[in-house]
């Protein structure tokens, strides 16, 4: 099979925006995808398009990827929405990888996008229940938080991992969140305020959970045969991953561990033919901060049990041996559903394009993205790779 | 000849005081209550009567398919036509070809049940076992008499041709008296005209009336007598024939408060169940009707009464349990689960069906889809579990947490858990039915093995208890509760709450 290459991505703020529209905000990623290629790109070498939504909020529109493909000029391209609740974008990405792996295109965009302010809070949680398992976990009372909640007293149970290690989760992301221009909630907190807020489900207080969002991102992943074409720096897709599981949490294996996940870094990990300590930095799915310490486990930065220690060793930090979500993650960049596998994807671009601004890291040559669907029911993993940083060593 | 061989009665956990009522109102309306008990948010009438049903089958070692007749008696039945004896049979695994009957419209309904019951039980001779149900939980106007009199609770007998407690006669008396109390057709709240004497006359006449039919004089060790407070049974000390101190020995109402269509059937099965060896039965129903039991006892009639509180609660906390403060739920959800759907899924609701696979021997819950253990497409062979089991993950849902049908219930109740159970497989069926593929010491040698063939793993809301009651390795048992309602419809399932010892 051919490589693929990751030769521009962007996104639109994540936030709250009541004066745009779905397809004004993926124009702006879409726009700030083709500007972020090296040199010139044209969109009318785009052969295909693979867009990820839940269903533009709760409008469950369908024909919603060609809805927006078409508003950026890309008529008559063939256009796939996908669906996979959180990781929708996650496994847009990787649909393109697969395209162009496979020589049906040399060029093709995967990108997503969300609206998720404009709708009662009870609306909202109507179209977010629903990506879980309806008949049984939803109706024992819980939505996403409680059913995270019910992993996270699991874990504490089985290996004693603290609250206030839950805190330092936030406070890291915030920390890194505070230097993105397009963080949602760009500011820096205290562990004081991220284990004093208030709880939404035990052990989780809203410091534990990520916000709803608005926004969109876009990725352009090419064929090596065009690579050349677009940059003399080019990022190849080293590693793709994939898992799926039950949808509900009673039913897996586990519940201090998403299987999918770990089968997903399993599969891109060989396929790099690298272990996660050749990684330079990771964006991880924290939808809550217990996710990210179950990705610690999942992704092997550290051996299960050991992912309250990591965060608390600072490792995990912008300066630390292995920085994860340096975009503010989740928790602090925001959270717009079917943006969000793609966004991961920008900042795995900007980073190992030295365009990180204050939070890059020091020449990185892999990173790594993590998108999660739901509690655990699919889940997407990709390695990036920069080839001069590869080449050099 | 009927006899009542067993007895089941059950009040949920909330107690509030007169003195509540008192603080908050600045008086309080029901003469001879001192606390009352108050249902759950997630409890009606037809729960209350699960849990007494359950209890008198349990008392009766008797399982819900040797019931032939089934009686449900109540004055607020929560949905006014539908035939709330198929749920109920369903709950309790009653032959779906039982007979069934609803007793409704009035406060006599349970003693009505009774009585039908043992006209069955003539009819049939000796085969017949019947259920009688009985369950109320009254509310009238929040600064009305009858509210603040307002009770809950259930009790369900078990009626077969002998026994240990043989009702040796009945009778039974009307007499027209409209404007007592009474609830008009789309009201949620009772009421009544209040005037004083003329409630009274009604009250003491068909209690005289139906007591002046019984055959034999008689003189009872206790009178148990229709209570709507605490000071009207007294006052028909002299019409049925009783002194005051009979009449006291049996009541429960100074504690429960006015338990309905369950008032008589409740105390009377406290009696039966305190070894009383002669009881006059007396009930009331508005209108106005009475029936009239007497009976004798020759041993112990097994019981499982549970009739004492464990949480008391402030007016503020009653008006929020109750509704009255409260608003309905908003309109879609992410717990939206049809009618349809959820009625294919009752097997597993009331009842607790699991799968058993039939190529590993792994439990699967509900039994759908491939084997999760092993992968098979073949059907699971369906098992029963057990209702108890272990807590593996909780939560505690807080504002914000909650799927929005379950935020009236939130509001209501306050902050419940939320927890993944695993739940023990039938005593009888703990290692599977011993198909020879399962070998069961071969393979199920590792404790992650043998968990798939003893426990399945659920979702299930916390009840009955503070959530955090619940956590991790925590014992707990099923029962059922109302789940939600939605469309009208209110959908029951099952719960967990810690297992009583």
């Amino acid at each position: 099979m051919r490589d693929a290459y990751l030769v521009g991505a962007g996104q639109s703020a994540y936030g709250a925006f009541p004066e745009e529209s779905y397809r004004s905000l993926f124009r702006t990623a879409f726009d700030a995808a083709v500007d972020s290629v090296p040199d010139e790109f044209d969109a009318d070498e785009i052969d295909e398009a693979f867009i990820g939504t839940l269903g533009v909020g709760g409008r469950q529109l369908g024909l919603s990827g060609p809805a927006v493909t078409e508003h950026v000029g890309l008529d008559g391209v063939p256009c796939t929405r996908v669906e996979n609740a959180c990781a929708a974008s996650g496994f847009a990405v990787r649909q393109a990888v697969q395209a162009v792996k496979s020589g049906m295109a040399d060029v093709a965009l995967a990108g997503g996008f969300e609206v998720m302010t404009d709708m009662s809070s009870d609306a909202t949680k109507y179209w977010l229940g629903v990506s879980g398992e309806t008949e049984w976990e939803r109706l024992s009372g819980t939505t996403f938080s409680g059913v995270y909640a019910q992993m996270a007293s699991a874990h504490m149970n089985e290996y004693g991992t603290t609250r206030e290690q839950l805190s330092r989760v936030a406070v890291k992301n915030h920390a890194n969140g505070a230097k993105n221009p397009h963080a949602q909630l760009g500011f820096e907190c205290s562990l004081e305020d991220a284990q004093s807020a208030p709880v939404v489900a035990d052990p989780l207080n809203l410091y534990h959970c990520c916000p709803t969002s608005d926004g969109a991102a876009c990725a352009l992943i090419v064929s090596e045969d065009v690579v050349d074409d677009y940059t003399d720096d080019p990022i190849r897709v080293a590693g793709v991953g994939a898992g799926s599981d039950s949808v509900g949490l009673f039913q897996r294996d586990t519940y201090t561990g998403v299987p999918a996940s770990r089968r997903a870094a399993e599969t891109a990990y060989e396929m790099a033919d690298i272990d996660p300590a050749d990684l330079d930095f990771a964006e991880v799915h924290d939808c809550f901060a217990i996710a990210e310490l179950l990705a610690y486990e999942d992704l092997g930065f550290c051996e299960p049990g050991e992912a309250g220690d990591l965060i608390e060793s600072g490792a995990t930090e912008l300066g630390g041996d292995l920085p994860v979500n340096t975009s503010g993650g989740l928790k602090s960049k925001g959270h717009p559903i079917g943006a969000t596998g793609a966004g991961q994807v920008v900042e795995a671009f900007k980073q190992l394009s030295g365009k990180a601004g204050e939070r890059q890291v020091e020449t990185p040559t892999r990173g790594l993205t993590h998108n999660v669907g739901g509690s655990g029911g699919a889940a997407v993993v990709h390695v990036f790779e920069r080839q001069q940083e590869v080449s050099a060593r | 000849m009927t006899a009542i061989t067993a007895v089941g009665a059950y009040t949920p956990r909330f107690r509030i005081s007169a003195a509540a009522f008192e603080e908050a109102w600045g008086h309080f309306r029901a003469a001879g209550i001192s606390e009352k008990t108050v249902p759950a948010a997630d409890e009606d009438a037809l729960t209350m009567g699960y849990e007494a049903a359950t209890r008198a089958l349990e008392a009766a070692e008797l399982a819900g398919g040797e019931v032939d007749w089934l009686a449900f008696a109540t004055s607020t039945p929560p949905v006014a036509e539908a035939d709330l004896t198929a749920r109920l049979g369903a709950m309790l695994a009653v032959s779906e070809s039982a007979t069934r009957h609803v007793f409704t419209g009035s406060t006599r309904a349970g003693t009505r049940a009774i009585s039908a019951g043992m006209d069955a039980i003539d009819a049939n001779a000796a085969e017949a076992t019947a259920l009688v149900v009985t369950a109320d939980a009254p509310m009238g106007h929040p600064d009305g008499e009858l509210d603040h009199a307002a009770g809950a609770g259930a009790a369900a007998l078990v009626l077969e041709p002998d026994g240990p407690a043989h009702i040796t006669d009945r009778a039974e008396f009307a007499q027209p008296y409209p404007g007592t109390r009474f609830r008009n057709t789309g009201d949620d709240e009772t009421q009544g005209l209040g005037v004083t004497q003329y409630d009274r006359r009604a009250f003491t006449q068909t209690i005289g009336g139906a007591v002046a039919e019984l055959e034999r004089e008689r003189d009872p060790d206790v009178a148990v007598v229709q209570a709507p407070d605490g000071k009207l049974p007294y006052r028909a000390a002299g019409a049925a024939g009783v002194d005051t101190d009979a009449i006291r020995a049996a009541a429960t109402v100074h504690e429960l408060g006015d338990l309905g269509a369950a008032s008589v059937p409740a105390s009377l099965a406290a009696a039966l169940a305190a070894g009383t060896e002669s009881i006059l039965a007396v009930s009331y129903g508005s209108g106005a009707g009475a029936d009239a039991f007497a009976l004798e006892t020759a041993g112990d009639v097994p019981a499982r009464i549970d009739l004492d509180g464990d949480a008391t609660l402030s007016y503020a906390e009653y008006l929020r349990q109750r509704g009255v403060v409260t608003t309905g739920p908003p309109s879609g959800g992410g717990a939206y689960v049809s009618v349809p759907s959820w009625q294919r899924s009752i097997p597993q609701r009331y009842r607790l069906e699991a799968g058993r696979c039939p190529d590993c021997g792994a439990l699967s819950f509900p039994p759908a889809g491939a084997c999760n253990d092993c992968g098979t497409l073949d059907a699971a062979e369906p098992v029963e579990l057990a209702g108890t089991g272990t807590v593996e993950a909780v939560t505690t849902i807080s504002q914000g947490g909650a799927p929005p049908e379950f935020a009236p219930h939130q509001s209501r109740s306050g902050d419940y858990a939320a927890a993944i159970v695993a739940l023990d497989a039938a005593a009888n069926d703990r290692n599977g039915d011993g198909d020879g593929n399962r070998n069961e010491t071969a393979d199920a040698n590792t404790n992650a093995e043998t968990a798939t063939l003893r426990t399945v793993s659920v979702p299930a809301m916390g009840t009955d208890a503070a959530p955090d009651a619940f956590a991790v390795g925590d014992r707990v048992e099923t029962t059922i509760r109302r789940i939600y309602t939605q469309e009208g419809v209110t959908r029951y399932g099952f719960k967990i709450r810690p297992q009583t010892p």
